[in-house]
């Protein structure tokens, strides 16, 4: 009988094994952009309902970032940890299990003003450490050749496909094109100032920024 | 007076205000018109405040709100009366009265300890007699806190703060909104049932709310921070639109709004009791008179409250929370190390006045200073001030009181009778009290009280919701 439980579990090992080496995943050709996952043998998804038979809404309703999630999308994101949250998170809404027994995922000010703090502390710290990192090493802008600290140099293809790059790494998801114009003419505003005020890594750390405290990072 | 007649009260100041405002930095390219006036009025105080102020480890009360004559309580009388005042202890300090305080005027007799409190009978009631049906710390201060007895000593109930905010809160228009309106200062708050938005901003010290209202300690040049801001304003897409269409989204970018509000108005230095640095000459003379009244010490001055952590700076901290529309709703622990079983009588009358000529202090503040909706900030403010229970009407071999089940509290400002006191407590070994609830008045037909009469009758008074509390207020505390 022990015999054969072992034979058992080397055949689903083995299995196991040519599953996940099979079918290998090929990286998008384009940054920023998503293609289907093939989830093999996965039960078929549940479609999502009709908006008109689901009150209006597409799909389930959106949550915000647990302080748990949040610290783990920041290291995850950036490399790196916002020294403050640990200090802030009973302020975040992480519940503490004595006095409060629940945990407050409410988008509210003081969630939003602690936000703003870590990302700019990380955001600003990423960027001075990229300057000190091989390209392939860099968070904000890996494929990103820059001369002199100066990104005002950067060509508009360069800007979109660097954003749209950051876009995925923060948000999971791509910008619509219309979108990305957008940020791009913020982005070469910014970079513009930075240049002039001599703190060039305010310039793609302060767009990390934007990343880090748009809605679509501290919700899923 | 609703928030809506606080706006067309504040609209031609406001305007006048935003005016003058634009006029000046308009030079300077700052804000537009309109950020200016949204901003002056996002920020009016809200029409009826909250403060709970607790006294931490169980006050003696005959040195406080529920007094006994030292001549007619006699140490000869004790096996009778099983009451000890023991003011005579007090003499060392010739500070302290050695008799009950009563102000001329005044229907409440005050213990010795209470100072300058005494000077405000006239705004106050003062409840005697509460049965507490605990003399353990955490569950007497958890009933009085949420108005429901524990479970064990767990919080059954959302605290009263919590319970204020979450039913206000959403009635209010959102640029009527504090921006943190249910402030715990170094005190347990509890939500059981409301959102995220009723939560109290638990800090243990100013600096903890210096945080949430100062500018991030991560500076961005401004104009890139401008072009940042610039963006958000942006239009969202259609599907943006769809993901937002259970208002998340839009709940975090009012948020953000809020914060931006905040900021600008720089409500941090009215916190900075200890620095003047940078202050315009307005906010300065401000913070000058704030610092004099609650005698906050900032140099070598000759003030002696801590200007970070005292019960005075507790106090200020209150007063400039709610004055600038920063909350509506106030905890705070305004003294401690009451739980004296082995101190002297001195120490618990010493560790007491501190909070109490604090508390005097904000409420002088409030009798002074104008609401913008009219009338002084007194008759908008409700102040609830208590402890877990009292200490025993005699004193123990080691010098010291035990705890003792039967409890007062007084409650100050809007919404409950003024020079008033409602119950007493037994002149025999201080039982709980048997009163009529519409009178007040002992009565041996009547009924005991709880604290979740008082906060029911709390919640009475300012128009709320208090079926959770599954008791009826006690009529004749309330205002008429």
């Amino acid at each position: 009988m022990k015999t054969l439980t072992l034979r058992f579990a080397a055949l689903l090992a083995g299995l196991a094994l040519v599953g996940c080496t099979s079918k290998p995943v090929e990286k998008p050709e384009q940054a920023g952009t998503l293609e289907t996952v093939d989830m093999g043998n996965h039960p078929p998804m549940v479609k999502l309902a009709d908006p008109e038979h689901n009150e209006g809404h597409v799909g389930r309703k959106p949550r915000r970032l647990t302080v748990a999630q949040l610290r783990e999308s920041i290291l995850t994101t950036t490399g790196r940890q916002w020294s403050q949250i640990n200090n802030l998170a009973a302020s975040l809404g992480q519940a503490d299990f004595a006095l409060t027994v629940s945990e407050s995922t409410e988008a509210n000010l003081v969630f939003a003003k602690f936000v703003e703090d870590g990302a700019r502390e990380v955001c600003l710290a990423t960027a001075n450490a990229d300057f000190n990192r091989a390209p392939a090493d860099r968070v904000l802008w890996p494929d990103v050749t820059v001369m002199n600290r100066d990104f005002t140099t950067m060509s508009d293809d360069a800007i979109k496909a660097n954003l749209s790059y950051l876009a995925v790494r923060f948000w999971g998801q791509p910008f619509s094109a219309a979108e990305r114009d957008a940020w791009a003419g913020t982005f070469k505003t910014v970079a513009a100032r930075a240049k002039t005020i001599n703190r060039p890594e305010q310039a793609w750390g302060a767009m990390c920024v934007a990343f880090m405290t748009d809605s679509r990072f501290i919700t899923y | 007076m609703s928030r809506n007649s606080v706006k067309n009260t504040l609209q031609r100041r406001t305007f006048l205000k935003a005016a003058s405002a634009f006029a000046g930095t308009s030079l300077f390219g700052g804000l537009s018109f309109k950020a200016f006036a949204q901003q002056a009025q996002a920020l009016a105080p809200a029409d009826h405040c909250f403060v709970f102020a607790y006294f931490g480890g169980g006050w003696d009360a005959l040195l406080n709100l529920d007094p006994r004559d030292p001549n007619e309580f006699t140490p000869e009388r004790i096996s009778e009366t099983r009451i000890l005042p023991g003011y005579s202890l007090l003499a060392n300090d010739p500070t302290y009265p050695t008799m009950p305080i009563q102000r001329q005027g005044s229907n409440i007799a005050f213990g010795p300890a209470v100072g300058r409190f005494a000077d405000h009978f006239d705004v106050m009631s003062v409840v005697r007699g509460i049965n507490m049906n605990t003399v353990a710390h955490e569950v007497g201060f958890r009933y009085f806190l949420t108005g429901k007895e524990p479970n064990g000593s767990a919080a059954r109930n959302s605290s009263t703060a919590t319970e204020v905010v979450g039913q206000l809160y959403p009635k209010m228009a959102a640029n009527q909104r504090p921006p943190v309106p249910n402030l715990a200062f170094n005190i347990e708050s509890y939500n059981d049932r409301y959102g995220g938005y009723a939560n109290a901003l638990r800090v243990s010290s100013a600096n903890d709310l210096l945080l949430t209202l100062a500018p991030s300690p991560t500076a961005i040049d401004s104009e890139i921070e401008k072009q940042l801001i610039d963006m958000r304003g942006q239009p969202v897409t259609c599907e943006s639109q769809l993901y937002d269409s259970r208002g998340l989204v839009t709940q975090y970018n009012d948020a953000r709004k809020q914060v931006r509000t905040v900021l600008d108005a720089s409500l941090d230095r009215y916190f900075r009791f200890d620095q003047t640095t940078g202050d315009p000459p307005a906010v300065a003379m401000e913070k000058a008179a704030t610092v004099a009244r609650y005698q906050l010490r900032v140099g070598n001055n000759g003030f002696t409250n801590d200007p970070r952590n005292s019960s005075a700076a507790r106090a200020a901290l209150v007063a400039t929370a709610l004055k600038k529309g920063v909350s509506q709703c106030v905890s705070m622990n305004i003294a401690g190390g009451l739980d004296t079983h082995f101190g002297t009588q001195l120490t618990q009358a010493n560790n007491q006045r501190a909070g109490w000529n604090a508390l005097a202090d904000l409420i002088a503040d409030f009798k002074e200073s104008d609401h913008p909706a009219g009338d002084k900030w007194i008759k908008h403010v409700t102040i609830l001030v208590f402890s877990e229970f009292s200490r025993t009407p005699l004193i123990n071999a080691s010098g010291g009181r035990d705890h003792h089940i039967t409890n007062c509290c007084a409650i100050v400002g809007r919404g409950v009778k003024h020079n008033f006191v409602f119950g007493a407590s037994g002149n025999v070994g201080m039982s709980a009290g048997v009163v009529n609830y519409d009178t007040g008045r002992p009565d041996r037909k009547g009924f005991q009280y709880l604290p979740d009469h008082v906060v029911a009758t709390i919640m009475a008074s300012a128009g709320l919701d208090y079926s959770i509390m599954r008791v009826e207020p006690l009529k004749g505390l309330m205002a008429t």
